[in-house]
């Protein structure tokens, strides 16, 4: 048992290296937002074309959910490194997005954030869907007597009161993808993990990673708290608004 | 039958020809005839599941008939698309029995949003009118307030100043009193009357009995997906000739 903590809880290693933990942590946060802010877009991107009215758009819906369920159905971390081996060979894409190094983060960096932020966005589709199929049909027909086209009722009416519902599964699903971060580390991008691991290596002791998963927490738990109010803050509203 | 003849003005507002309607293999609406005349008042009575509310959701294309024809002020809408299809729908207000307002959206915004979006009125315009309507049914002093603040009255009586916000030809009201507590029904209805008196065209599908006698120049009953009997409201209520008229209203005209 001593060996444990001496391994995984040495304050005094923690303390040391408490800086470049949080270096790496903030590395960490970035990756997460960006790759999240993109794929919320992109997300709603393909929710929407998944809701193309008329025959003709058939083929986009397809395409669609085709690429929804393949970039659920593989794994994240493969889909990490396809990406970072294939990119720099696209001979087709200039220079600026084969390579991008863009706010001085490397190219690493930039295929970590395209590779999470695809495979969320295919998540993140599902979860607008969601949100889109639980909006009550009266409000569809609702917008379509009153003449709006497809897109104003999806701008104005659908969408906004789709994305007041998804908002708690959206954050749970940040969750996952904050910690899903941690896969870009084996293209080389210094996020928390591998820092750890790299103090892991120096000192043969592994206590940066318990800082690490510290540092985590102390993101994820509050947002896991937020998530729970705002589902309570729903069902009350519900509660309210029924007959 | 031929389509009626050119000039929209002598066409009535609404003519429905042979109208079917099924869903799946459920036959709701079985072979619909009628005339809606400008500036009248046609109150449609039966009992649940007659096919009421797919007939008048069929006027507004929210259903779209099977078989037979549709106009709306002379032009043939059954297989309307695109243009047509908006013609049909700044044409054709309608009032739902759930009222469907908009729960994100102030009571103004209701009001304004289909005006500005559609017919890309100024939002000022759109607001002024908005305001006026709202005086009509009786809610000047709710515009700022959100849907869930109201009551199911004013709710609807929202649901119908933005209906009203579009400048339809023709309004139509499904059972719009029949989700609203018994001493909130009146408040509708005497905006409805008003609104009769002052000459709109309003096709309204209704369980209220005493509305329909006292508004209606015209009553329909519908049964099992056909009109069984139609004509002016002394007619129907007083002396109806059918069977199933007669039981119709005896059992919702005894309590």
């Amino acid at each position: 048992m001593d060996v444990f903590f001496e391994q995984y809880f040495d304050i005094s290693l923690m303390r040391e290296n408490f800086g470049i933990v949080l270096e790496g942590f903030w590395e960490t946060v970035q990756l997460a937002l960006i790759s999240a802010a993109i794929a919320l877009v992109w997300g709603l991107v393909l929710a929407l074309i998944r809701q193309l009215p008329g025959k003709g758009t058939a083929p986009a819906r397809w395409l669609a959910i085709a690429y929804i369920d393949a970039f659920r159905g593989i794994p994240l971390l493969l889909v990490v490194l396809i990406i970072s081996g294939s990119f720099p060979f696209l001979d087709f894409l200039p220079e600026w997005l084969r390579a991008p190094t863009w706010f001085g983060k490397p190219d690493i960096f930039w295929y970590g954030v395209l590779a999470i932020a695809l495979t969320y966005g295919a998540y993140y589709a599902e979860v607008y869907r969601a949100g889109i199929e639980a909006v009550p049909h009266g409000q569809r027909e609702a917008a379509r007597s009153l003449g709006m086209s497809h897109a104003a009722e999806m701008r104005h009416v659908i969408v906004p009161q789709a994305v007041r519902k998804v908002i708690p599964p959206m954050l749970n699903d940040f969750i996952a993808l904050m910690k899903d971060t941690s896969l870009v580390q084996v293209i080389g991008v210094v996020e928390v993990v591998k820092v750890g691991r790299e103090i892991q290596a120096d000192t043969f002791n592994s206590s940066a990673l318990t800082l690490g998963a510290i540092l985590f927490l102390v993101v994820t738990i509050p947002l896991a708290r937020i998530v729970d109010r705002q589902i309570n803050r729903q069902q009350l509203r519900l509660q309210r608004a029924a007959p | 039958m031929t389509a009626p003849a050119s000039g929209e003005a002598r066409a009535p507002m609404v003519r429905l020809e042979g109208v079917h309607k099924r869903f799946g293999s459920l036959h709701v609406l079985r072979g619909i005839d009628m005339e809606v005349e400008r500036g009248s008042v046609v109150c449609v009575i039966g009992p649940s599941g007659s096919g009421k509310s797919t007939l008048l959701r069929c006027v507004n294309l929210l259903e779209r008939a099977d078989g037979g024809r549709i106009w709306l002020e002379g032009q043939d809408i059954t297989h309307a698309r695109r243009e047509q299809l908006r013609f049909v729908h700044q044409r054709v207000g309608m009032v739902f029995q759930q009222f469907n307002l908009f729960p994100h959206k102030s009571v103004l915004e209701n009001v304004t949003l289909a005006p500005v979006t559609v017919l890309k009125r100024p939002r000022e315009e759109a607001a002024r009118r908005a305001e006026e309507l709202l005086t009509r049914v009786g809610l000047a002093d709710k515009i700022h307030e959100y849907p869930e603040r109201l009551s199911g009255g004013q709710q609807q009586r929202v649901a119908i100043a933005r209906a009203l916000a579009m400048d339809p030809h023709v309004m139509l009201f499904d059972e719009v009193t029949s989700a609203l507590d018994p001493e909130l029904v009146k408040e509708v209805l005497d905006v409805m009357r008003r609104l009769a008196r002052d000459g709109m065209t309003m096709i309204v599908v209704t369980h209220e009995m005493g509305f329909a006698r006292e508004v209606a120049d015209h009553v329909a009953f519908i049964d099992g997906g056909v009109i069984v009997e139609q004509g002016p409201p002394e007619e129907v209520f007083e002396n109806p000739r059918e069977e199933r008229t007669k039981r119709f209203l005896g059992l919702v005209l005894e309590h």
